[in-house]
């Protein structure tokens, strides 16, 4: 089925990583661009191409969500139902957008034009509700943000009459709404017109630290930003310095990775990083390669971001003409090739192993850690893995120095942090400030209070996975210690504030439920214990609920929390257990108002008669 | 051997060497931790979280996985603890609860891990009130499993088999989160062919066997250890039964043979065993139909015809077996050459085959080779365990492998890969060697050698032209064979048979010669007791023990042990036999688990004067047959059988044999003690017909009585008794069989095509029409169905359309066959499988080695 100019261009691609398996996302995608959907007998083709079993193709396919096992309507909806859109109003849209096609979720209009889905959180929080829109014979969506029922009408229409538009930028165009400290650093160019093109870049002086880095020598660089204590901007705050050194001597070749894969529920802020400023990003990608002896380095960029993919690349391509990438940068004998590698719609490659996974392409599971990536990671050879939003800090660190740096933020967690403050807040938006800033600052200062005034009833201050804090820690200092101390985690500094208005029972099991969904499978207790919160917190919901319940969650959560393979699994409960801890009374009258006579529930006693599985072939089967 | 390390489970401290998984060095010492995914052959993944473990770390106790920590110095573990035991019952809870409540019903139940280790280390109760989880439930993925994703725990040892052993991952995790299922590509099948051991690695029921399917309950099953016969590696088997029938074969590990693997046909394909179609009485000849008979009636007229035979004896000869044990050949040779006086004694692919007689150094040096020299040989195809520890040397050695081959076989994609025409073989080898030379260690190594260069110089300028090779794929070949510094060289029956292989064999081993490694240089038989007719004397130029005829000291030995003499002159060799029937010089035939006819041979054997077999079944030969005598199977009497690597393992008795089948021991011994021996002791004109002693009378008991003869006769038998092999069985020194290695000049074979377009070549594959697979109702499908495989490029010049039948001539004959395009057929050849249904392949032979001159032609 695929025409030999298709297999040529999969077989160009596969070029261009160390290991070609590695293209195989890619290929799906562009695969998937010519037909529509992976049918079994082209993901078999793709497999012949690659030369590797079809299980292999099919396991990987199956693994990824922006990959379509079945055929679609022209159009793919994609609706974020997640807390952060949720709490803007995104059930509205939805019932709007089914209402409007006439069909449900999984579901394609009878024209042929529109599959409406429900998607994870899409990096859009403080622009929710948000659509992507993907025409199934492009590779890349668009996003169309704030929405409302009309805008929704509007876009159905344009799309029905004139069909996709040209541009991939962010519907409204422009950066979502930011600010911050008065001398932004790492948003101070986000404004400016053709902020993403390297001439306004280099007019602002950029690539100047690359040549100072050029000039200081490899160790000097890494010494430097060993010194500045800069810690990891992707959640788990571990010094990027540190972790740089950490690469075995003389072992080569060493990859550096850049992990944009921003896909921590509330945290949008590496997605307007590469928008709107890619070079900033470019520059820390090359500066940290050169003090890593890197010499491939790789951008993992989620797939849901077109927009930001498409930039980047055009941003790569502009470095690469100036002679910031490519053979003997900058007249140093500096070689460095950098590969933007889209991922396909899994939360888990978020999470460094599996994002390394995933890069080699297959699925994304998490890796037995130790050999930790700096001494095995990519194809087994040592890897630097940072998040867009360190390595962006870099070039800074370099131009300005650490004791520069230093002079921001706490002692321990030093420097600005973008953070990404979304929920129930009149200004929602990314907010570029010294580590230690507190949430009420954050919150009532520049986030101008709640929505409507109510009172703050719950505050998750590091993405989804960390627990939530109540309202009376609105003076914690927003730095890693503190908010450890306050009983949660700062994470990715995504911000999500909550009022009275949330029911926890809703906002309990949507929290489950995105973690049940985006599991990768691997290990028993996340794979099990996931699916069987959600059935509990579905049954409550559904008027079902017993008092037992809250313990039992809280049980099954502890075996997720302590005995998983990897980080994912407390992740995921943190935010059920805090909200059982801090709002049991609010579970037990939604259970007795629900369920007043305390039904018991209806345990089903054998399976249900499926048609679906025939007569046995054989009289032993 | 690592530094040992000490720490510490439950406060006991143990030692072990550093880096030893906790799972292990735990279990050394009785503690046994619960595991799904972990396993001893496959890489540590660490998924199931069934065998958590606290260790003191520098954060407090924590909970680890000790499937995946290495062991350290100082280490502290507690495994019994409070917070560890709840954690695995953690973990049990939740992989039950949506586990379906089948045990009653499934094929594993009473021998599941799930279920042992929910009564050891499970709470007892549910808390699970929701509906389950709702997946595929028993659906076949390949003729052999059926899978059911329901009681499917997701631990991996499957898809882990499949790809880090078998390098064929066909089998992948779909969906994510709780929707994870294993399952395989759509219309595509598992076609790995050591697919079952997956079966037996999973520890629970979601994948079984369809050739046992409810037909037992584990715990009813008698155990047997045994062997598999499929094929001349000997894997070691469990044979369960219940009720006097085979049940299901499960491997049973031996580190020196098969580890813990065994292939599909071993484990599958035991349905010949018990099929309606075994032969239960004798049958005899009367008015020109086989009828039955008694089996005095039929061993009197085997005897009678022998008797008046044998004043004749080069009229009289017997076909052993490379599928039966070393017992039954035994006595069959000693039959024939104390009694009868006939050296008319041989095997197919015996002494036909050009062989040192040891054949492969040892099965422990797939382990230890960096380089495999594959000559002829098709590994994943005939013996795909052994295959097994070939991709293991590559995948996680890094070992190389050179491949000289007419076909690009499975193997090829491990290595390079040389195609020369069929008759090129010796030029391309002395190529190679020509080559070699030209490196000054090398030549110096090979010490004089003048004369031998100087005729392979001459006889070998320009390999590359004349073999249409590619320059870069010789020198890479010659690069490879000069940086092993352990090569290993092994070749097949497709090139060890027939005109060339002798010369075949001698260049190759001059190759390796070169290099140093003459004692690495094996030959790949087929069958499983290839070796041990060999070693039994199956031929008809060697005694037991593989001794020359001329070795007159060897001789008589053997007549001091036997009594009576042993014919001096060479017989007749397999192909020989098969001649002198056709020209109707043969007035006795004895066939002992053989089946010349369904190669072609009826013609011959038509002429034989009297011709009896033994065997299974009613094969193509037995229905030629004046007398049939119906045989045990090996699972049927004890027995013994050599396999490639010169390891004699024994096969005990685990079910009756049916109807009224007997042991061919047990039968060649009723023949024996029939034997008018006495008589002819008593005969006084015994000296005069020249036979100096009296031939001993024969009084086995048992099978091993003769193995204690063989014992005493074999001199690389020596001590091999019964009790003395053991569950590991016991391999002989290849230096009991001494090389006496020099380089030789080797004459090119003469081949011609002649005025055919093609060489055909006809190799055997695993799933064959044979019965011994074919009556196994779940491999039906497998087979291979019968055509001639053509590469496209051939296809196009003949313009010939795929599926087309085509009509296929050699020399010998002619037959009628579909069209396949296989791009593994180099241009100019044709391949058509041995064993396939109507013979096809073995009709265009007609009993000679391959390859042979062919043409296709469009039927009219």
């Amino acid at each position: 089925m695929l025409s030999p100019e298709v297999k040529k261009e999969i077989q160009q691609v596969m070029k261009k990583y160390p290991d070609s398996r590695s293209a195989l996302v890619p290929a799906l995608y562009i695969a998937q661009r010519e037909v529509g959907w992976l049918p079994p007998e082209v993901q078999d083709e793709v497999a012949a191409l690659f030369e590797i079993e079809p299980a292999e193709v099919h396991a990987v396919a199956g693994f990824y969500n922006m990959l379509y096992k079945d055929p679609h309507g022209k159009y793919h909806l994609e609706v974020c139902t997640n807390v952060g859109c949720k709490l803007r109003g995104s059930d509205k849209i939805v019932d709007h957008l089914k209402f409007k096609l006439g069909i449900d979720f999984g579901e394609t209009t009878t024209d042929g034009m529109f599959t409406l889905d429900h998607a994870e959180c899409m990096g859009a929080c403080s622009t929710g509700p948000v659509m992507s829109v993907r025409p199934v014979h492009h590779e890349l969506g668009k996003y169309y943000e704030n929405l409302t029922p009309e805008r929704v009408d509007q876009i159905i229409e344009t799309l029905r009459d004139d069909g996709f538009p040209a541009s991939l930028e962010r519907d409204p165009a422009g950066p979502p709404p930011h600010g911050g400290m008065a001398e932004p650093v790492l948003l101070a160019r986000v404004d400016k017109p053709d902020s993403h093109k390297i001439d306004t870049y280099l007019a602002d002086g950029g690539y100047a630290a690359l040549r100072k880095a050029v000039g200081m020598g490899a160790d000097a660089v890494l010494q430097e930003v060993k010194a500045s204590g800069i810690r990891g901007r992707g959640g788990a705050g571990f010094p990027a310095g540190v972790k740089w050194s950490f690469l075995p001597k003389g072992v080569y070749p060493r990859y550096l990775v850049c992990n944009a894969d921003e896909s921590e529920p509330g945290t949008f802020k590496d997605r307007l990083l590469m928008e709107y400023d890619p070079h900033q990003v470019i520059e820390g990608v090359i500066i940290a390669s050169f003090a890593c002896e890197v010499k491939h380095a790789f951008i993992y960029i989620r797939g849901e971001y077109g927009f930001a993919y498409q930039r980047l690349v055009q941003a790569v391509d502009e470095a690469y003409q100036h002679g910031f990438l490519g053979k003997n940068i900058l007249g140093s004998g500096y070689d460095l090739e950098l590969t933007v590698h889209r991922g396909a719609g899994a939360y888990i490659c978020g999470e460094e192993t599996a994002l390394l996974t995933s890069l080699e392409g297959k699925r994304g599971h998490p890796r037995l850690k130790p050999p930790f990536p700096a001494v095995e990671g990519l194809y087994s050879k040592p890897t630097v893995i940072n998040n867009v939003e360190t390595l962006s800090n870099v070039p800074h660190i370099i131009a300005r120095g650490a004791d520069w740096y230093k002079t921001f933020g706490t002692e321990k967690s030093t420097g600005f942090r973008l953070f990404s403050l979304s929920g129930q807040v009149k200004k929602p938006g990314v907010y570029e400030l010294p580590h230690g800033t507190t949430l009420r600052t954050l919150i009532y200062e520049y986030g101008g209070g709640t929505v409507d005034d109510k009172p703050i009833k719950g505050i998750v201050p590091g993405g989804l996975s960390m627990p939530i804090l109540p309202a009376d820690k609105l003076d914690t200092p927003l730095d890693f210690e503190s908010v450890q101390a306050a009983g949660s985690m700062l994470g990715s500094a995504g911000v999500i504030v909550f009022t009275e208005d949330m029911p926890i029972v809703s906002l309990a099991k949507r929290t489950v439920a995105f973690y049940r969904d985006e599991s990768c499978g691997k290990c028993s207790p996340c794979r099990e214990g996931g699916g069987w919160l959600e059935k509990i917190l579905e049954r409550i919901e559904a008027g079902g609920g017993r008092p037992e319940d809250l313990d039992e969650m809280m049980r099954i959560s502890k075996f997720i929390e302590e005995q998983t393979f990897c980080p994912f699994g407390p992740a995921s409960v943190w935010g059920l257990q805090s909200a059982i801890r801090l709002y049991r009374d609010e579970f037990l009258a939604y259970i007795k108002k629900t369920n007043p006579e305390g039904k018991a529930p209806q345990v089903p006693v054998r399976p249900i008669f499926r048609p679906d599985v025939g007569k046995p072939a054989h009289p032993r089967d | 051997m690592a530094d040992m390390v000490k720490f510490t489970i439950d406060g006991k401290e143990v030692e072990a060497p550093a880096g030893e998984l906790l799972v292990d060095a735990a279990k050394r010492i009785g503690i046994n931790i619960p595991v799904f995914c972990s396993h001893p052959k496959l890489d540590p993944l660490g998924a199931c979280r069934m065998c958590l473990v606290e260790v003191e770390g520098r954060r407090g106790r924590q909970l680890v996985t000790s499937c995946t920590t290495p062991v350290s110095e100082g280490l502290v573990v507690y495994y019994d603890s409070e917070r560890a035991r709840a954690a695995r019952a953690g973990t049990l809870e939740l992989l039950l609860i949506n586990h379906p409540l089948d045990c009653p019903i499934c094929d594993k139940g009473g021998e599941c891990p799930l279920q042992d280790q929910a009564m050891e280390h499970g709470n007892g109760e549910s808390h699970f009130v929701e509906e389950k989880h709702h997946k595929n439930k028993r659906y076949p993925i390949s003729d052999w499993i059926m899978l059911d994703q329901e009681r499917c725990v997701v631990c991996w040892r499957c898809i882990r088999y499949l790809d880090e052993w078998e390098d064929k991952p066909q089998l992948g995790l779909y969906h994510r989160g709780g929707e994870t299922v294993i399952d395989i590509a759509p219309g595509h099948p598992l076609d790995a062919k050591t697919s079952g051991n997956i079966v037996e690695m999973c520890p629970v029921g979601a994948l079984t066997s369809r050739v046992s399917r409810f037909s037992y309950r584990p715990w009813e099953l008698s155990h047997t250890d045994s062997l598999c016969t499929h094929c001349a590696l000997g894997c070691n088997v469990r044979v369960d039964t219940r009720l006097n029938q085979v049940k299901r074969l499960l491997a049973r590990e031996n580190p020196a043979v098969n580890d813990q693997w065994l292939c599909d046909k071993g484990r599958f394909a035991f349905g010949y065993m018990q099929h309606e179609s075994r032969l239960t009485q004798p049958l005899l000849r009367k008015n020109g139909t086989l009828q039955p008979a008694s089996w005095e009636e039929a061993l009197d007229a085997v005897t009678a015809k022998l008797v008046e035979a044998s004043k004749q004896p080069q009229r009289v000869a017997a076909i052993g077996s490379a599928k039966v044990s070393n017992e039954a050949n035994y006595l069959l040779q000693k039959f024939f050459r104390q009694y009868v006086h006939s050296n008319n004694i041989d095997f197919r692919h015996g002494s036909d085959i050009a062989t040192a007689g040891r054949g492969i150094p040892s099965i422990a040096e797939f382990e230890k080779a960096d380089l495999f020299v594959l000559f002829g040989v098709d590994m994943a195809e005939n013996i795909p365990v052994l295959d097994l520890f070939l991709k293991r040397a590559v995948n996680r050695r890094h070992a190389k492998v050179l491949l000289i081959n007419s076909r690009r076989v499975e193997d090829s994609r491990y290595g390079t890969l040389l195609q020369p025409a069929p008759g090129e073989e010796v030029l391309l080898l002395n190529g190679l060697s020509a080559a070699l030379l030209k490196d000054e260690a090398i030549a110096k190594r090979a010490g004089r050698l003048s004369g031998y260069k100087a005729w392979l110089a001459d006889m070998v300028s320009e390999p590359t032209a004349k073999l249409n090779l590619s320059e870069s794929d010789f020198g890479g070949a010659v690069a490879m064979l000069r940086r092993a510094q352990r090569p290993l060289f092994l070749y097949g029956e497709a090139v060890a048979g027939g005109k060339s292989g002798a010369a075949n064999v001698t260049a190759l081993t001059n190759l390796a010669l070169l290099l140093g490694a003459v004692d690495r240089v094996g030959y790949l038989p087929y069958d499983a007791n290839a070796q041990g007719a060999r070693d039994m004397g199956v031929l008809p130029d060697r005694l037991p023990g593989q001794i020359v005829l001329s070795d007159a000291s060897a001789v008589s030995r053997l007549q001091r042990q036997w009594g009576g003499t042993v014919p001096a002159e060479p017989g007749l060799t397999y192909l020989g036999m098969l001649q002198a029937a056709a020209q109707g010089e043969l007035d006795f035939l004895y066939v002992m688990g053989s089946d010349p006819a369904a190669e072609g041979m009826s013609e011959a054997l038509q002429k034989v004067g009297f011709l009896v077999v033994s065997d299974l079944f009613l094969t193509e030969t037995a229905k030629l047959a004046d007398v049939v005598l119906p045989a045990a199977d090996y699972v049927e009497s004890d027995g013994t059988f050599t396999n490639l690597e010169r390891r004699v393992q024994r096969a005990p008795k685990a079910v009756r044999a049916p109807g009224r089948a007997a042991p061919d021991w047990l039968i060649l011994t009723h023949l024996a003690q029939r034997w008018p021996v006495v008589e002819e002791i008593k005969d006084p004109k015994r000296k005069k017909r020249g036979h100096g002693r009296t031939p001993n009378i024969w009084s086995y008991a048992s099978p091993q009585d003769v193995l204690q003869e063989i014992a005493r006769v074999v001199p690389m038998y020596a001590g091999l008794t019964w009790d003395a092999l053991g569950d590991a069985g016991q391999q002989w020194p290849a230096e009991a069989l001494p090389l006496r290695p020099r380089l030789q000049s080797v004459t090119l074979p003469t081949l011609s095509r002649r005025s055919f377009t093609h060489w055909l070549i006809a190799e055997r594959v695993l799933y064959d029409a044979g019965q011994l697979f074919a009556t196994t109702e779940q491999g039906h499908n497998l087979i291979m169905a019968p055509a001639v495989h053509i590469n496209s490029h051939d296809l196009a010049t003949a313009s010939l359309a795929v599926g087309q039948e085509i009509q296929v001539t050699s020399p010998h004959g002619s037959v009628r066959l579909p069209l396949l395009v296989d791009e593994n057929v180099s241009p100019g050849t044709l391949f058509v499988p041995l064993g396939l249904a109507g013979a096809p392949a073995e009709q265009l032979l007609d009993g000679q080695y391959g390859p042979v001159p062919a043409r296709i032609e469009a039927v009219a």
